[in-house]
């Protein structure tokens, strides 16, 4: 298992330093400092911004210590846009307010989809199956921006004019527990509203896929009732995929809901990278994708490994 | 060549798909879409029609009905329209040349014109003393005289203009006054061009990486994999939003390169994924060592025998990418990066966030609808490929 674990670790290193270089390539295709301070920045500003962070230096000495700085987890390296404030504070800051949204939604999500799977799956091919599932695609098929659009008006707009009591914030966000149904539920709903279209037709997939094995006619076989043959049986075997799927959405828990952050003002790591992008904050940017793809790898490292452990013919290929 | 097509078209999974009634609906519907398309490119509706002014702003279409006020500020607007028009130096031409969607004003002297807006201008007047238009009867009728006094300056199109005009206010005006439906269907166009390019490049450069990763293993294989875990692990909108940063101030700013050159980097890794399995799978079958012991060259089994193979799983990954690529456009859209010179369905949304606060539904309604239907229609089609080629997969 160690070697395993050890060998993917291994493997999965020069993809990273591949992803920093090419990250580090595409940000200095306009010079960066340019870019930052407009055309009409005077030259001694420019230089003076340029010796700041070393974007005087060879190459390859800047590529180093980015790699430096991500192993070591040191972000001490100033924002441009907002003075005096360390990129190692901004993210922080911005980690909570991210989570506070993205992990009740993939909770939520996970449970009301499979459910939804379950029941669907249940029923096969009759009335309600094919009704949820006409829902799921048309679901899909409508675009993120119109949930959150629909979703702010009706859930947070139109419910205060009616009822004259403000459930949930228009935008904004405030630290503390209390204060998280007012500013995070709505874009928790909307998040989860989008994603279980998806998510329970492939969980309706696996679990009638499942339900065609050799295992389950034995167990019909053996006088075991359709429901228990369904939530006993066969929830337990289809558990492996919808757990594999849940792992690979983890590293997207950090930067997923970067929409909903920008449209309803809540700073966490989507809003402050996006903000950085348009204020041409250099290195924001650079930090901020090179630590977002350093998660994404070590989750998906993470994924294997359980992948391993649960079926241990993956170790050996 | 034609003997091959016919021999794809007549296998089992074709015949199957072919059966399938959703799926030739799903094909129909989007037949329709690409001759819109086509009528977009032939200049119907032409680029100047989908930004011309055509009536006041945010007019509601065929069925929806308006607050007295907005009908009151709808026939000032009208009235300030003309009155500009009478107003310049040489009002006889630019009373000849006033135009507003397909009204013109009614022939007469400038002089007969101006009297009339005087007229208006009374009845106008008399209806904005009253506080709450609706809740008075008097108002009302008042209100109702002065749109007929309105309409009553302007030549009402007839003949096929009037059908024209009737298409162009049929689902209202957005914000500028432009009309919605002519948006919509020009947006066809944008979605169609940036579905189409975005799925073919991106299917292309997978299938060529895939296969050859596949077929050859070793270091191509490693290279390949190396390459897409790489462009995997950053996610598409972060990879969006840096690219878009590398295209700003360059010529290509504002237009469609940025975002196609975005949508095939980050498209490209799926269909690369499968058919690298597909093809480990399928060059351990005979035929493939059947060909490789006649003496065939590695090219061409892999040219001629391997990836027209794979063909269905092309298909249903065009289908999937071209899906991706309209619901994307959405997204770059609202951040400010996507299309620019011209309407797309992504730009509409975005410009409706405003107009949805004040309860104006038809402009994000329409593109959402347009949007709705190709979108589900290619959901359904990729549905009944996967089924009737790929079976087995989750």
């Amino acid at each position: 298992m160690w070697s395993y674990t050890a060998r993917r670790l291994l493997y999965n290193i020069p993809v990273y330093l591949g992803i920093v270089l090419l990250l580090m390539l595409a940000l200095r295709v306009n010079d960066p400092a340019n870019a930052f301070l407009g055309k009409n920045a005077n030259p001694e500003d420019l230089l003076l911004i340029k010796e700041r962070l070393g974007l005087d230096r060879p190459f390859l000495v800047q590529y180093f210590d980015l790699l430096k700085s991500v192993f070591s987890l040191d972000f001490g390296t100033y924002s441009w846009a907002n003075e005096g404030i360390t990129v190692g504070r901004m993210l922080r800051e911005s980690v909570v307010p991210s989570l506070s949204i993205t992990l009740p939604a993939l909770i939520l999500t996970s449970t009301v989809s499979i459910t939804i799977a379950l029941i669907s799956a249940f029923f096969r091919g009759r009335r309600i199956d094919r009704a949820l599932m006409v829902l799921a695609v048309v679901g899909m098929s409508v675009s993120f921006l119109v949930y959150i659009v629909f979703g702010q008006y009706f859930g947070a707009y139109l419910l205060t004019r009616e009822t004259g009591y403000s459930f949930f914030a228009i935008g904004g966000y405030e630290s503390g527990l209390a204060n998280w149904p007012y500013y995070c539920l709505l874009p928790v709903l909307i998040s989860s509203l989008v994603a279980m279209g998806y998510d329970t037709r492939f969980y309706r997939a696996v679990m009638v896929e499942e339900s065609g094995r050799d295992y389950i006619v034995t167990a019909t076989a053996k006088g075991a009732s359709k429901r228990k043959v369904m939530f006993v049986h066969m929830l337990k075997n289809a558990m492996i995929p919808i757990i594999t799927r849940i792992m690979t959405t983890l590293p997207f828990l950090i930067m997923g809901s970067l929409l909903l952050e920008v449209y309803f003002n809540i700073p966490g790591m989507g809003r402050v990278l996006y903000k950085a992008i348009q204020e041409q904050d250099f290195p924001v940017i650079q930090i901020f994708v090179a630590i977002f793809a350093g998660l994404f790898i070590l989750s998906n490292i993470l994924t294997d490994v359980l992948y391993a452990l649960v079926d241990p013919r993956v170790r050996l290929s | 060549m034609s003997g091959r097509l016919k021999q794809f078209f007549s296998q089992r999974g074709m015949r199957k798909l072919r059966q399938d009634k959703m799926a030739m609906g799903a094909l129909f519907v989007i037949g329709c879409y690409l001759i819109l398309a086509l009528f977009v490119v032939a200049h119907l509706p032409s680029p100047e029609a989908v930004v011309m002014r055509v009536g006041p702003d945010n007019i509601p279409g065929v069925f929806g009905t308006q607050t007295a006020e907005k009908r009151l500020s709808d026939a000032e607007f009208r009235l300030e329209a003309l009155q500009r028009a009478v107003r310049t130096n040489d009002p006889e031409t630019s009373l000849a040349e006033f135009r507003m969607g397909d009204l013109r004003i009614l022939a007469g002297t400038p002089k007969a014109v101006e009297s009339r807006i005087e007229g208006g201008w009374k009845a106008f007047e008399a209806v904005a003393v009253y506080d709450d238009i609706e809740a008075e009867a008097v108002a009302l009728e008042l209100l109702e005289n002065l749109e007929s006094e309105v309409a009553a300056l302007f030549s009402p199109p007839t003949g096929f203009t009037a059908l024209a005009s009737f298409l162009r206010l049929s689902l209202g005006t957005d914000r500028q006054g432009r009309s919605i439906a002519l948006r919509a269907i020009y947006s066809t166009k944008v979605a169609v061009q940036i579905g189409m390019v975005a799925a073919l490049i991106s299917v292309l450069i997978g299938t060529l990486l895939g296969a050859a990763a596949g077929y050859f293993g070793g270091w191509v294989d490693h290279l390949v994999v190396w390459l897409y875990s790489i462009f995997s692990s950053i996610p598409w909108i972060v990879m969006l939003m840096v690219l878009a940063s590398m295209f700003r101030g360059s010529r290509f700013d504002g237009g469609l390169i940025p975002v196609y050159a975005a949508f095939c980097m980050s498209f490209w890794i799926s269909p690369c994924r499968v058919i690298r399995g597909e093809v480990m799978k399928l060059k351990e079958l005979e035929y493939v060592q059947a060909a490789s012991a006649i003496g065939f060259g590695h090219l061409r089994i892999l040219l001629r025998h391997v990836i027209p193979n794979t063909a269905h799983l092309m298909f249903i990954n065009f289908s999937l990418l071209f899906i991706g690529a309209i619901k994307a456009e959405v997204i770059l859209s609202f951040l400010g990066l996507g299309v620019k010179d011209e309407p797309s369905w992504g730009v509409m949304i975005n410009h409706a966030k405003a107009e949805v606060l004040n309860g104006f539904f038809w402009q994000i309604g329409a593109a959402t609808a347009f949007m709705l239907v190709l979108v589900l229609a290619f959901n359904i089609l990729s549905d009944a490929l996967q089924d009737a080629f790929d079976p087995k997969h989750v």
